[in-house]
C-alpha cells in the first residue's frame, strides 16, 4: 500500500481536476492526512505562530499560512452569550488587557479587549477573533486543529463550520472514549474529522484505540508519551501497521519523551524532530514552525508541496 | 565541492571582518542547516559598535532589541541576548532588579510571576530561592533557562554588543560595581527622563564613565529647553524622544540635533512612541520604518530586530 502512495495521492488530485474543481491547499493537506507517507511530514503550529504575533490571533494564523504550515492549532471557548472565540486559558487575564472568565463575558465585552504580545505588553491593536473569523481566514489555505472543544462544544463548532463551508478543513480532537462521544453526538461524529488523543492518563490505551478504530475509523491520532516504555508509545506501531496518521506534540518533555522543539536547539533537530519521525510521526506539532519547516524541507520531507499548490 | 568553496570564501570574509567566532566550524554548521551564512559573521568588533554610537553624523542606524530576542527565547535571558549577538543587533535592552539579599538580576516585572516558575516580588526574595526557578517562554511554559545575574549578562555582552540597563538608575552604584568588574564601562548606556542639573547632581560621578542618555517627551512644552540645556552642557551621545504624534514641531529639530553631535533615539515598540509608526504596523509593511529614516532618527529600539535589520540592510543603513 505504502509504495503506491504517491500515485494514490496524485490520482486523487487528478480525480479532483477531472471534476473541474480547483484543488485547494486544504485538499492536498487532507490527502496527506488520509494517506500518511514517509515522504511528507505535516507541520502543525501550536496556537498559530505565537512568536510572530499574539497566540490565537488572526495575524499569528496568517503567518502560518504565509510560512506554508499545514495545520494551525487553535483553542476555542464559548462566551457567556454563546459565541465561540479563540482563547487558550479559561480567563482572558494572561493574553489580553482585560480580566475575567470567557464564559462570564459577552462577545462584545471580549471584542473590546486587545491582545498582549508574548512579552506581556498591552499595546497591540489586535482583537480576540471569533471561530467564524478564524475559519474565514483559513478557508482553503490551511487546516485548523480545534483544541478545547473536546466532548463539550462540538455542536456549536459544527454550526460555524457549516456556515463557513469548512467542515472538511477542521480537525476536532479529544480524550473521551468513542462510547462517550457516540452517546453524546450520535451521527454528527460521522460528519466531522475527529482525532482521538492518547494522553498520559488514557485508561487502557490499547482498548481505547481498538474501540475507536472499530466504531469510527479515525484518520489520525494524537499520541503523547512520557517515555518509550509507556503504553501510549506502544500504540504507535499498531497505528502505523494500519496506515493511520500519527501526530506527535513536540512542545514539552512529557509529551514526546523529551524530544522537544527546545531539544532541537540544544542538540540539533535530528535528535528531536528526526527522532520523532523515526518513531512514527506523520505530523509534528511545534512552537517553532519556521525552523521545523526548514528542517523538513532539508530532509526531503516536504517534496510534494509546491507541485500541489494551485 | 561547492560547500567547500563557500566555506573558504566565508572563512576569509570572517577574518576580514575580525569575526571572533571560529568561522570554519561555524560556517560548516550553518551550511548543514541550510541557513544564511552571512548572518553568522556578527558580531562586529565592539570598537565599531561604540564608534558608531558616538558618531551622530553617519547614516548607519543602531538597532536596539527590547528585552533581547524575546520571540525566540525567554525575555531577559542569556539566550535572548545571544540571539541578538548572532543576528547582528547593536544594543540589547535589559531590565535590572535587586533581590532581597542584594543580588542584581535580569527581570522586567516587579514580581517574578509572569516570567518564572516562582511567585513573589524580587525585592522580597533571596537569590538562593531564585536560582531554583526556571524561566517561562512567551506562552507561559516552563523552559530550561534560568534567571541570569547582571554579571552573567555583562560577561556575555562584553566585546560583543552594547547594553542598555533599564530600571537601573536608582541602584546604579551597585550596577556600576559589576560593570567595573566585568570591564564593560564603555558598552553601557543608561537613560533617564530628568533634566541635566538633576543628573549632574545624582549621577555626576558616572557621567564620564558610562553613556548617559536623556529621555525627552516631545509633547511637553519645555522639551526644547531641556534638549538645548543638555546639548550645551553635556553633549550626550544621544537623546531618546517619545513622539506621541508625528505632527509635533520638535521632530523638525532632529536633523539639527544630529548636526550638533548627538544621535536621536526613538522607540518603534508602541504607537505612542512614534506617532503610530510602530513595529506591529511594520510587520504588515516594513516601509513603515521609512518614517524613522526620513526624520533623521539613527537609533531605533524594536520588538522586531530581525525585521528592522532586514529593512536597514536592504537600504545600506546597517552593516
Amino acid at each position: 500500500m505504502k509504495k503506491y502512495l504517491p500515485f494514490t495521492v496524485w490520482a486523487l488530485c487528478f480525480a479532483l481536476v477531472g471534476q473541474a474543481q480547483e484543488i485547494s491547499r486544504t485538499d492536498t493537506i487532507l490527502a496527506h492526512l488520509q494517506n500518511p507517507s514517509q515522504d511528507y511530514v505535516l507541520a502543525v503550529s501550536h496556537r498559530g505562530d505565537w512568536r510572530y504575533a499574539p497566540e490565537n490571533s488572526l495575524p499569528a494564523i496568517q503567518r502560518c499560512i504565509d510560512l506554508g504550515v499545514d495545520i494551525v492549532e487553535i483553542d476555542v471557548r464559548l462566551t457567556k452569550d454563546g459565541h465561540l472565540v479563540a482563547m487558550h486559558d479559561t480567563t482572558v487575564d494572561r493574553t489580553t488587557n482585560g480580566s475575567g472568565k470567557v464564559s462570564e463575558l459577552t462577545l462584545e465585552e471580549i471584542k473590546s479587549l486587545r491582545l498582549k504580545n508574548a512579552c506581556g505588553v498591552r499595546g497591540s491593536r489586535i482583537q480576540v477573533p471569533t471561530l467564524e473569523e478564524v475559519m474565514q481566514l483559513t478557508k482553503d489555505k490551511i487546516m485548523v486543529n480545534l483544541d478545547k472543544v473536546e466532548g463539550e462544544t462540538v455542536r456549536e463548532v459544527y454550526q460555524v463550520l457549516e456556515k463557513t463551508g469548512t467542515v472538511q478543513q477542521a480537525i476536532f480532537k479529544g480524550r473521551e472514549t468513542v462510547a462517550f462521544m457516540r452517546a453524546k453526538y450520535g451521527s454528527l461524529l460521522d460528519s466531522i474529522i475527529y482525532m482521538p488523543i492518547l494522553i498520559d492518563n488514557t485508561k487502557n490505551p490499547s482498548r481505547f484505540v481498538e474501540e475507536y478504530n472499530r466504531e469510527l475509523s479515525p484518520l489520525a491520532y494524537e499520541v503523547t508519551f512520557a517515555s518509550e516504555t509507556s503504553e501510549n508509545y506502544k500504540q504507535i506501531l499498531k497505528l502505523k501497521e494500519q496506515d493511520i496518521f500519527v501526530l506527535h506534540i513536540a512542545l514539552w518533555d512529557a509529551l514526546v519523551a523529551g524530544h522537544t522543539d527546545e531539544m532541537s536547539l540544544l542538540e540539533g533537530p535530528d535528535a528531536s524532530w528526526g527522532w520523532l519521525i523515526a518513531n512514527g510521526a506523520n505530523g509534528i506539532m511545534t512552537d517553532r514552525p519556521k525552523a521545523l519547516l526548514a528542517y523538513l524541507q532539508n530532509k526531503g520531507l516536504r517534496n510534494n508541496t509546491t507541485d500541489w499548490k494551485k | 565541492m561547492k560547500v567547500n568553496v563557500l566555506g573558504i570564501l566565508f572563512f576569509v570574509i570572517g577574518i576580514l571582518f575580525g569575526c571572533r567566532q571560529e568561522s570554519n566550524e561555524t560556517v560548516s554548521t550553518v551550511v548543514k542547516e541550510g541557513r544564511e551564512v552571512e548572518k553568522r559573521l556578527y558580531p562586529l568588533p565592539i570598537d565599531s559598535l561604540i564608534g558608531n554610537l558616538k558618531n551622530a553624523h553617519n547614516d548607519q542606524v543602531i538597532v536596539v532589541a527590547h528585552r533581547g530576542d524575546w520571540r525566540n527565547a525567554p525575555e531577559n535571558s542569556l539566550q535572548a541576548i545571544e540571539n541578538c549577538i548572532a543576528m547582528g543587533v547593536d544594543m540589547v535592552e535589559i531590565d535590572i532588579r535587586e533581590t532581597k539579599d542584594g543580588q542584581l538580576i535580569l527581570m522586567h516585572d516587579e514580581t517574578i510571576d509572569r516570567t518564572t516558575t516562582g511567585t513573589g516580588k524580587v525585592k522580597e526574595l533571596t537569590w538562593a530561592y531564585l536560582q531554583t526557578l526556571y524561566l517561562r517562554d512567551g506562552i507561559g511554559h516552563e523552559i530550561h533557562h534560568k534567571i541570569p545575574t547582571l554579571k552573567e549578562a555583562l560577561e556575555l555582552c562584553k566585546d560583543n554588543i552594547l547594553v542598555n540597563l533599564d530600571k537601573s538608575y536608582t541602584i546604579f552604584n551597585k550596577c556600576y560595581e559589576i560593570i567595573k568588574q566585568t570591564g564593560t564601562e564603555n558598552q553601557v548606556v543608561i537613560k533617564g527622563a530628568i533634566p541635566y542639573d538633576q543628573v549632574k547632581k545624582e549621577f555626576g560621578s558616572y557621567l564620564d564613565n558610562v553613556f548617559f542618555m536623556p529621555i525627552v517627551r516631545l509633547h511637553q512644552p519645555d522639551s526644547r529647553t531641556v534638549v538645548d540645556d543638555y546639548l550645551s552642557r553635556l553633549q550626550p551621545v544621544a537623546f531618546e524622544f517619545t513622539v506621541p504624534q508625528d505632527t509635533l514641531k520638535m521632530i523638525e529639530y532632529f536633523d539639527d540635533i544630529r548636526q550638533q553631535g548627538s544621535s536621536v533615539w526613538v522607540n518603534a515598540l508602541w504607537p505612542h512612541h512614534n506617532g503610530g509608526h510602530d513595529d506591529e504596523k511594520a510587520a504588515l509593511n516594513p516601509e513603515i520604518y521609512d518614517w524613522f529614516i526620513e526624520n533623521h532618527i539613527d537609533i531605533i529600539q524594536t520588538d522586531r530586530p530581525q525585521l528592522l535589520l532586514d529593512y536597514l540592510r536592504a537600504r545600506n543603513l546597517h552593516y
